[in-house]
C-alpha cells in the first residue's frame, strides 16, 4: 500500500512523514525528545500529564504532541526556554506530592520520573508544604500499591480495560485527592500485574518481589516464557544463581508481547529456586522401594544397563521414547535422535494436551503473527479460551476490535469473556465445534450443521458472509475441541472461499504449551504412538520408557496403573510427579531459565530460551541427559555441549527450520517465522466425509453453559509449576480480602490445599 | 473509563464484591425502568447517577447491598459505580446524617457571613465540618456555590435551599429538626 | 431579591412575576409556543440557523462562542443521531440567573429547545441540570409532562412530521461537568472528566454521535429571536453582542438580584451604583468580578469614570470578561487575599484530576494560601503564586485551569497591597523579639516580589 506522505519541520529540519503519522512519535523516530508519561503506543489517549508540549505554528498556546496528527506544512518546535520552563513546571507539579525518598522505593533505579529529574538536574525544591500521603498497602497477594507515588498517567487503568478488558482497576476520587483503586480496596482480576509493569513510578509493585533486590543488582536474560504457546518474551532478573524476577519493561526487552506478560509469565517463576525441584539423580533400586539420591555416573550407568536389558529383551519395539510439548526443540530432538538412532524405535511422541498434525499437514494458508491478528480486518474464533489459555492472543484480539475495528466472530460453547467484543457470538452445544468447521466448508451441510450446534442457520449464513467479504486480512484461531477430521478440512478452508481480490486467510491455532508447535515441528509427535497410546501399550508391547518431562493427567487418567507395569522406566523432571512416582531412574533436569534453546510459539515463530542461572543443584539441560546417555550407550550426536549446534543439527534436518542459526534468531523485536510448507489445495475428501459422519452422528442436545467463567478460572488452576508460588493458591482458593491490606495476605492468610479455602491464621504469623 | 472504546457494552457480571444485593418495592423498580427509558437501550449506564440518588434515597447512602445492585441493574463492573460514586460530591460512600446541613463557603456566601453560619451550626449541633452527630441524625458540611449568592448566605438541608439565613433563622429551622417536626419539601424522583 | 430588566423591555424575564409562570398555560397566554409554531409552519432547518446567525446570539454559558456557527457545525448527513443537550449545570460561582430562568420559565427552556432540535434534527434531548438544583428539575419534569401531555413533545408536534422528545438528566456536585465534553462524559454515566477536543461535539458529542450543548439562558432566548427575527433581536444589543443578557448579582450590593441588560449596556459604574442601588450599609466600592469566579477581578479604580461597557468587548477593554455574568460585587472590607483563597479553594475541590497542572497546581496553590493566612508566609510567596498560576495557565487540559489561575493573577496584580499586607505582617512577627534587621529585609523583599501597579 502506498502511504502519502506530507512535509513536517521539526526544530527547523523537514520531513517527509506519513500522512496520520501522530507527531510526538515522528519527534522521537526524528531525534528530537519529547518527554512524556501518560502516552503510550496503541491505547486510548490521555494527555493528561502535559509533559509533551510543544510549539506549534499558528496555534494558540503549546500543544500536547501525543494529540497532534501532522498535517502537511507543520512546523513544530520541541526545545525553547518557554517548552523547558512548562516542562519543568509539570515535573515539579508531578514531584510536589510525590515522596522524594527514593532510596527506599522500589522503583528506585527503574522509576521513568526519577530518571527524568536526574536527566535534567538543577531542580529547585520549591514545594514546601506537607505532601498529601496515603499508606502502603496490598490490592491483591500480588500488587502492592504506594498511592503517593501515583502521578495519575493513568497507563494502568488503561491496560486493565484496553489489553484485558477487565476493568478491575480504576481511578476514584477527584482532584488532589484521585486514587487507582477498587471497590473496597481489593483487586479480584487475573492478576497480570500489567499495571505493574507499565506504571512509570513505584505506585504499583510486584509485591512477589518487592525490597529483595535493587533492579542494579540483578542480571537481566532476555527469554521466552516456559508457559502458554504465545511466547511472550520476558527478562528474568537474577542475583547469584537466583531468579528474582520477571519482567517485560521495555527498558530490558521488546518483544512480540511488548510489556504484555499474564499471571504465569510474571509471577509463576519461583518455581526455578524451589527448595522442592530434583536436586540430585535418583534411583529406585527395587520396584516399590524408595528413591535413592546418586551421583550422574552412578545413575547414567544404571540407565544404560536397564536400557541394555530392556532393548536386548524386547528389542526396539518395546521400547518408547517421551519427549514433551514443555521443553526446547533442542531437547525433543534429542529425543527423537535418541529413539531412532539408539533405541531404532518409531515409538516416540510427546505430552501434549492435542496434536496439531492434520492441520500442519493439510495447512492451506500462512500463520498469523499476533501483529497479523493486531492489524485483522475479520477474526473466527472457534473454541478455545485465548484469554485464559493463551493470554498475549486474547489481548490482541481485543484490542483489534477495539482500537483497530475488526470484526470478531466467536463459535463458543461458553459465554467466554471475548464476547464482550464480538461483532457475533455464536453460542453453540458443548462438542458440537467439528460442526462449525463443517458448516464453513464447501459441501457442508448448514442447516444440518445449525440443528447439531443448536443455533439459527442465520447466524452461520451471516458469518460465512462476512469471511466472504472481508477486505483484508481474516484470521482463523481454534481450540484444541477440534477434531483430526475438523484441523485437516479448515486448514484447507482457503481453497473452499477461493480467492478473493484483497482478502488474506491466515491461521492462529491455539494448542496450549510454550513449544506445543516446536515439539509437532520437530517430528516427536509423528511417532508410531501417541501418549495416550503409549501409556496403554505399557505391559502389553511397551516395556521400557524414557520420559522428558511427565504425563498430563487426562493421559493418564483411567490408566493410572500403566506406568507400574513397566519393566523400566526413566524419567527426567524438575519436580516430582504421578510420572516419577514409578519411575525408576529420575533425572534432574534444569528449567527454562537454566538453558539454552528454542521455543516455537503459536505464530510459529523460533524464539531463544536463554540461560539465566547456571542449573540448579546437580540438573542438566533435557537435551544434555539425552546426549550423555546416548554417548554412555556408544552414540555420538556431536553436540560438543553445545545448545547451538543442537539446533543446527535441527536447521539440518526440520525443513521448516532450514537455514535458522542461534545468531539470526538474537533479536527479540523481529522474531524469525518457521516456514511451514502450505499444502494449497490438498486434497481433503476423505476428511470432509470422516467430519460428515461425525457431525451427523452428534446428538442433538441442548447443553450451552451459561455463565461466563471468572476470569483467572484456568489461569489460577494450581499445576506443576505454578503452585510452587503460593499466592496462586490463595488465588485458586477464591482470593479473599484478608482482614487488614496492610500486611501480605500470605501471612494472615493459609489456604488448605484439600479444601481450597482460605482461612485467617489463627496465630497471625 | 474509555468513552472512546467502551460505548457501554452490557458487559459479563463478575460476583460483585458485595454478597448483599438490595432489593427495592415494585413502586421504586418502576420508577428506575423509568430513568433507564429516557436513554439508548444500550446505554443504560447513563442512568448511573438518577439510580445512585434513588439508592441514596432508599438506603440513605450508596452502602455495598446498594452498590451490587446498581452493578447488577446497570450491567456494570462494581469498580465502575465505585470510579463514579467517589467523583460526585453529593454521592455518599458513606453514611450520612438524616439531616444533612450544607452551608455554602464560596465567594458571595463568604463575603456575606457564611462563615458565621458553618460556626453556629458547628456549635449548635455539637459537631464540626464533616461529621455526624453520634445519634446519626445530624451531618454537617461546607458546599462550593449552590447558586443562591443573590440570596446569601444559605444553607441546603437535604436537597432544601434556605436562603438569606441568620443565626435566628438557622435556630429555628435545626430546632425544627431536632424536634422531628422538619418536612422535607424536595424530594427525589 | 430582585429580578427584572433594566434599560430594556424585559424580554427573557418577561414572565417571571406572572402568576403560575411555570405552567403552560400562563406560558402559552404569554405568547409561548408561538415560536415552535411559526417554525413548524414554515421554516426550514437553515433558515432557524440562519436567524440565530444574524441575531448575534453568543452563548452565555461563559465561553461567548457565536450560537448561529456552533449549530451551523453539526454535519448535517451524518446518518447517526444528533443530540442537543442544555446545560444546566450553573455551578460558576456567582451565577444564578439560570435558576431563576427555569424555575419561572421552564416552557421558554423546553420552546427554545425544541427550536434547536428542531434546527438540528435531533430527536433526543437532554437537559443535564446539577444534582443540587433537584427542586428545578422536578419543576422541569412536570413541565415536560405538561408540554408531552398537550402534543408539544413526542411524535408529530402541532401536528407536524416534527418528532422530538426531552428528558431531564442530573448532576451529582461537579462543577467541571458544565464543561461541555464533561459533562457529557458524565451523561453517559462516566466520571465527569473533559474529553479531547476536537472532535468537538458538534461532530462527536453525546455517545460519539453529534451533539450541540447549550446555556440555559442561550436556549431561552431562542424563541424570541424566532418571533421578533433575528435582526431585531440583535438590534436590543450590539453588533457583535446580540439582544440582552441575564446578569447575576450578589455580594455588597443594596440590591442583589437578577438583572436583564441590553448587551452594551453602559455603564458598569451607573449599573452597580444606581440599578443595584450602589454599596450596602453606605460602603465603599472595593472589587467587582464581573463574569462568574472565572474572570479577571476589576478594582473599583477601574469600574469608576470609567464607562465600562457591558458587553463582550466592553468587558475585555475594561480589563475583565463577561464570563457567565456571574457579578460579584466587594467592598472595602474584603480582603481580596482572602477572597482569592477562598476561590482557590474552589477549584481545588473542583478540579477533576485528569490533568498534572490543575491537579497538582491547584493543590499546592491552596497550601501556600492556607500557610501565608496561618502566618508562615515568606516573602517570595507572591511570587511563587504567580510562578505557578504561570504553569498552569494555557498548560491545562482544559480551561479550568486557566479559571484557577486568572483570579490569582489578577488579583495580585490589582492588588498587591492585600497580599504585602499577610506578607509583611507575618515578617514582623516572625522577628518578634530579635534585634536584626530581617523585617526591613524581608519587607523589601515582599514589595520587591510583587508587581506594582
Ligand atoms: C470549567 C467550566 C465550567 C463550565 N460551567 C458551565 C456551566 O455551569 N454552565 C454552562 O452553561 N456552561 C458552562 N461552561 C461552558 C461550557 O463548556 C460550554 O461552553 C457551554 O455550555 C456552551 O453553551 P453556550 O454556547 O450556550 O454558552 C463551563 C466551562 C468550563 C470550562
Ligand atoms: S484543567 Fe485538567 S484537572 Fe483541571 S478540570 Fe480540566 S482536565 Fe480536570
Ligand atoms: S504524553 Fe502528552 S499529555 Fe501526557
Amino acid at each position: 500500500m502506498s502511504q502519502e506522505l506530507i512535509k513536517v519541520t521539526v526544530n527547523g529540519q523537514d520531513y517527509q512523514v506519513a500522512k496520520g503519522a501522530r507527531l510526538i512519535d515522528v519527534c522521537r523516530e526524528k531525534g528530537h525528545s519529547v518527554p512524556s508519561f501518560c502516552y503510550y503506543a496503541d491505547l486510548a489517549l490521555q494527555a493528561s500529564c502535559r509533559m509533551c508540549l510543544v510549539r506549534i505554528e499558528k496555534m494558540p498556546k503549546l500543544q500536547t504532541s501525543c494529540t497532534i496528527t501532522c498535517t502537511d506544512g507543520m512546523i513544530a518546535t520541541t526545545e525553547s526556554a518557554e517548552i523547558e520552563k512548562a516542562r519543568r513546571g509539570m515535573v515539579e507539579f508531578l514531584l510536589a506530592n510525590h515522596p522524594l525518598d527514593c532510596p527506599v522505593c522500589d522503583r528506585g533505579g527503574e522509576c521513568e520520573l526519577q530518571e527524568m529529574v536526574f536527566d535534567w538536574g538543577g531542580l529547585e525544591e520549591r514545594f514546601t508544604e506537607k505532601k498529601n500521603a496515603y499508606p502502603e498497602k496490598f490490592l491483591s497477594p500480588i500488587v502492592a500499591n504506594d498511592p503517593q507515588r501515583c502521578i495519575l498517567c493513568k497507563r494502568c487503568t488503561r491496560v486493565c480495560d484496553e489489553w484485558m478488558g477487565e476493568d478491575a482497576i480504576e481511578a476514584g476520587g477527584r482532584g488532589a485527592n484521585t486514587v487507582i483503586g477498587t471497590y473496597d480496596g481489593w483487586l479480584n482480576c487475573s492478576q497480570c500485574g500489567n499495571c505493574i509493569e507499565v506504571c512509570p513510578t513505584g505506585t504499583l509493585l510486584d509485591a512477589t518481589y518487592r525490597h529483595q533486590a535493587r533492579p542494579w543488582e540483578l542480571s537481566q536474560t532476555v527469554t521466552t516464557c516456559t508457559f502458554c504457546s504465545d511466547g511472550c518474551q520476558m527478562s528474568l532478573g537474577s542475583r547469584a544463581g537466583e531468579v528474582m524476577r520477571s519482567v517485560a519493561r521495555d527498558r530490558y526487552v521488546d518483544g512480540i508481547n511488548g510489556e504484555f506478560l499474564c499471571i504465569k509469565g510474571r509471577f509463576a517463576h519461583p518455581f526455578i529456586n524451589h527448595e522442592e525441584r530434583i536436586k540430585t539423580p535418583m534411583i529406585r533400586y527395587k520396584k516399590g522401594g524408595r528413591l535413592v539420591p546418586a551421583t550422574w555416573d552412578e545413575a547414567l550407568h544404571y540407565v544404560t544397563e536397564g536400557f541394555e536389558a530392556a532393548r536386548s529383551a524386547y528389542g526396539g519395539e518395546g521400547f518408547g521414547v517421551v519427549g514433551s510439548s514443555r521443553i526446547t526443540n533442542e531437547a525433543n530432538h534429542a529425543l527423537l535422535r535418541f529413539a531412532r538412532e539408539v533405541i531404532k524405535t518409531d515409538n516416540y511422541t510427546a505430552t501434549d494436551a492435542f496434536s496439531l498434525a492434520p492441520f500442519f499437514k493439510n495447512l492451506g494458508a500462512p500463520i498469523a503473527t499476533h501483529k497479523d491478528i493486531r492489524n485483522a480486518k475479520t477474526i473466527v474464533l472457534i473454541g478455545g479460551e485465548p484469554e485464559e489459555l493463551q493470554p498475549l492472543t486474547g489481548r490482541y484480539i481485543r484490542q483489534a476490535v477495539r482500537n483497530g475495528g475488526a470484526q470478531l466472530v466467536i463459535f463458543n460453547n461458553t459465554p467466554i469473556r471475548l464476547k464482550e467484543q464480538a461483532a457475533q457470538f455464536i453460542h453453540i452445544n458443548a462438542g458440537t465445534e467439528d460442526a462449525v468447521v463443517f458448516a464453513l466448508s464447501t459441501g457442508g451441510d448448514a442447516d444440518l450443521a445449525a440443528r447439531k450446534l443448536g443455533v439459527e442457520a442465520s447466524a452461520l449464513a451471516d458469518a460465512r458472509k462476512l469471511i466472504e467479504e472481508t477486505a483484508g486480512d481474516i484470521v482463523l484461531l481454534f481450540g484444541g475441541e477440534l477434531s483430526g477430521a475438523a484441523q485437516a478440512v479448515l486448514a484447507q478452508l482457503p481453497a473452499a472461499f477461493g480467492a478473493r481480490e484483497g482478502r488474506r486467510f491466515l491461521f492462529h491455532p491455539l494448542p496450549i504449551y510454550n513449544n506445543s508447535v516446536g515439539v509437532q515441528d520437530i517430528g516427536l509427535m509423528n511417532g508410531r504412538l501417541d501418549a495416550g497410546a503409549m501409556l496403554a501399550a505399557c505391559g502389553e508391547s511397551v516395556h521400557a520408557l524414557y520420559v522428558a518431562g511427565s504425563f498430563l493427567p487426562q493421559h493418564l487418567a483411567g490408566r493410572e496403573d500403566a506406568l507400574a507395569k513397566l519393566d523400566f522406566l526413566v524419567v527426567q523432571e524438575l519436580f516430582e510427579t504421578e510420572t516419577t512416582k514409578h519411575a525408576d531412574v529420575v533425572l534432574p533436569a534444569a528449567s527454562f531459565a537454566e538453558t539454552d534453546g528454542t521455543f516455537t510459539n503459536n505464530a510459529g515463530q523460533v524464539q531463544r530460551v536463554r540461560q539465566s542461572i547456571p542449573p540448579v543443584h546437580q540438573s542438566r539441560p533435557d537435551w544434555m541427559i539425552t546426549d550423555m546417555i546416548a554417548r554412555a550407550r556408544g552414540t555420538e550426536f556431536d553436540y560438543q555441549l553445545s545448545a547451538s549446534r543442537v539446533f543446527q543439527d535441527i536447521a539440518r534436518n526440520v525443513a521448516a527450520y532450514e537455514g535458522m542459526r542461534y545468531p539470526a534468531l538474537k533479536d527479540e523485536s523481529n522474531p524469525v517465522q518457521a516456514k511451514h510448507a502450505i499444502a494449497s489445495g490438498a486434497d481433503v475428501t476423505s476428511q470432509m466425509q470422516t467430519l460428515r459422519r461425525k457431525v451427523e452422528s452428534l446428538i442433538e442436545t441442548n447443553d450451552k453453559a451459561q455463565a461466563t467463567p471468572p476470569v483467572g478460572h484456568e489461569l489460577f488452576k494450581p499445576g506443576t509449576l505454578t503452585k510452587r508460588t503460593p499466592q496462586f493458591l490463595l488465588l485458586d482458593a477464591g482470593n479473599p480480602k484478608p482482614p487488614t491490606v496492610l500486611i501480605s495476605p500470605l501471612y494472615q492468610l493459609t489456604v488448605d490445599p484439600n479444601l481450597r479455602r482460605a482461612t485467617v491464621n489463627a496465630t497471625g504469623d | 473509563m474509555s468513552s472512546q472504546f467502551t460505548p457501554n457494552n452490557p458487559l459479563p457480571q463478575e460476583a460483585p464484591t458485595p454478597r448483599e444485593m438490595a432489593v427495592f418495592s415494585a413502586e421504586v423498580e418502576a420508577e428506575i425502568d423509568a430513568h433507564l427509558a429516557k436513554y439508548p437501550k444500550e446505554r443504560s449506564r447513563s442512568a448511573i447517577l438518577p439510580l445512585m440518588f434513588i439508592v441514596q434515597r432508599e438506603r440513605g447512602w450508596l452502602d455495598p447491598a446498594g452498590v451490587a445492585y446498581l452493578a447488577d441493574r446497570l450491567r456494570l463492573r462494581i469498580t465502575d459505580i465505585w470510579e463514579v460514586a467517589t467523583f460526585y460530591s453529593m454521592l455518599n460512600t458513606k453514611p450520612v446524617g438524616q439531616y444533612h446541613v450544607q452551608v455554602c463557603r464560596t465567594l458571595s456566601c463568604k463575603i456575606m457571613g457564611a462563615a458565621t453560619i458553618t460556626e453556629h451550626c458547628s456549635k449548635k449541633l455539637g459537631i464540626k465540618v464533616g461529621e455526624t452527630s453520634d445519634d446519626g441524625k445530624f451531618s454537617l458540611s461546607e458546599v462550593e456555590c449552590l447558586g443562591s449568592c443573590g440570596t446569601a448566605p444559605m444553607l441546603q438541608l437535604g436537597f432544601d435551599y434556605h436562603e438569606n439565613l441568620t443565626p435566628e433563622k438557622v435556630d429555628a429551622l435545626l430546632d425544627q429538626c431536632s424536634r422531628d417536626e422538619y418536612e422535607f419539601k424536595v424530594k427525589v424522583s | 431579591m430582585f429580578i427584572g430588566a433594566i434599560g430594556c423591555e424585559p424580554l427573557q424575564l418577561r414572565r417571571v412575576h406572572l402568576e403560575g409562570s411555570h405552567t403552560l398555560d400562563v406560558y402559552r397566554r404569554n405568547g409561548g409556543y408561538e415560536a415552535i409554531k411559526k417554525v413548524l409552519d414554515g421554516l426550514s432547518p437553515d433558515d432557524v440557523i440562519a436567524e440565530i446567525k444574524k441575531s448575534a446570539l453568543r452563548g452565555r454559558g461563559g465561553a461567548g462562542f457565536p450560537t448561529g456557527m456552533k449549530w451551523s457545525f453539526v454535519p448535517k448527513d451524518s446518518p447517526k443521531p444528533k443530540y442537543v443537550v442544555c446545560n444546566a449545570d450553573e455551578s460558576e460561582p456567582g451565577t444564578f440567573k439560570d435558576r431563576y430562568l427555569m424555575e419561572r420559565d421552564p416552557h421558554a427552556l423546553i420552546e427554545g429547545m425544541l427550536i434547536a432540535a428542531y434546527a438540528l434534527g435531533a430527536r433526543v434531548n437532554y437537559i443535564y441540570t446539577r444534582g443540587e438544583y433537584r427542586y428545578l428539575i422536578n419543576i422541569m419534569d412536570a413541565a415536560l409532562d405538561e408540554a408531552r401531555a398537550a402534543g408539544l413533545l413526542g411524535e408529530k408536534i402541532l401536528g407536524s412530521n416534527f418528532s422530538c422528545d426531552i428528558y431531564t438528566h442530573t448532576g451529582a456536585g461537579a462543577y467541571i461537568c458544565g464543561e461541555e465534553t464533561a459533562l457529557l462524559n458524565s451523561l453517559e454515566g462516566l466520571r465527569g472528566h473533559p474529553r479531547m477536543k476536537p472532535p468537538f461535539p458538534a461532530v462527536s458529542g453525546l455517545y460519539a454521535c453529534p451533539t450541540v450543548v447549550n446555556n440555559v439562558e442561550t436556549l431561552t432566548a431562542v424563541p424570541d429571536i424566532i418571533k421578533m427575527g433575528g435582526e431585531a433581536w440583535q438590534k436590543l444589543g450590539t453588533e457583535k453582542s446580540g439582544g440582552t443578557k441575564v446578569w447575576s448579582v450578589s455580594g455588597h450590593v443594596a440590591r442583589p438580584g437578577v438583572y436583564e441588560l441590553p448587551m452594551g449596556y453602559s455603564d458598569m459604574e451607573k449599573f452597580i451604583m444606581e440599578d443595584c442601588q450602589g454599596i450596602a450599609n453606605g460602603r465603599q466600592l472595593k472589587a467587582v468580578i464581573p463574569g462568574g469566579s472565572s474572570v479577571y477581578i476589576m478594582p473599583a479604580r477601574d469600574i469608576v469614570g470609567k464607562s465600562v461597557k457591558m458587553d463582550y468587548e466592553g468587558l475585555v477593554a475594561g480589563g475583565s470578561m463577561v464570563g457567565s455574568g456571574g457579578f460579584i460585587v466587594m467592598d472595602e472590607t474584603v480582603d481580596i487575599f482572602e477572597s482569592t483563597m477562598n476561590l482557590t479553594e474552589f477549584y481545588k475541590h473542583e478540579s477533576c484530576g485528569w490533568c498534572t497542572p490543575c491537579r497538582e497546581g491547584t493543590d499546592w496553590l491552596v497550601k501556600v494560601f492556607k500557610r501565608i493566612a496561618r502566618g508562615e508566609g515568606q516573602p517570595d510567596d507572591a511570587q511563587l503564586l504567580l510562578d505557578l498560576c504561570d504553569n498552569i495557565e494555557g498548560k491545562s487540559f482544559c480551561p479550568l485551569g486557566d479559571a484557577a489561575a486568572w483570579p490569582i493573577q489578577s488579583a495580585i496584580k490589582k492588588f498587591p497591597e492585600d497580599f504585602r499586607k499577610h506578607l509583611v505582617g507575618i515578617a514582623e512577627r516572625a522577628t518578634v523579639g530579635t534585634t536584626s534587621s530581617p523585617v526591613a529585609a524581608r519587607e523589601g523583599a515582599a514589595t520587591e516580589a510583587l508587581p506594582t501597579v
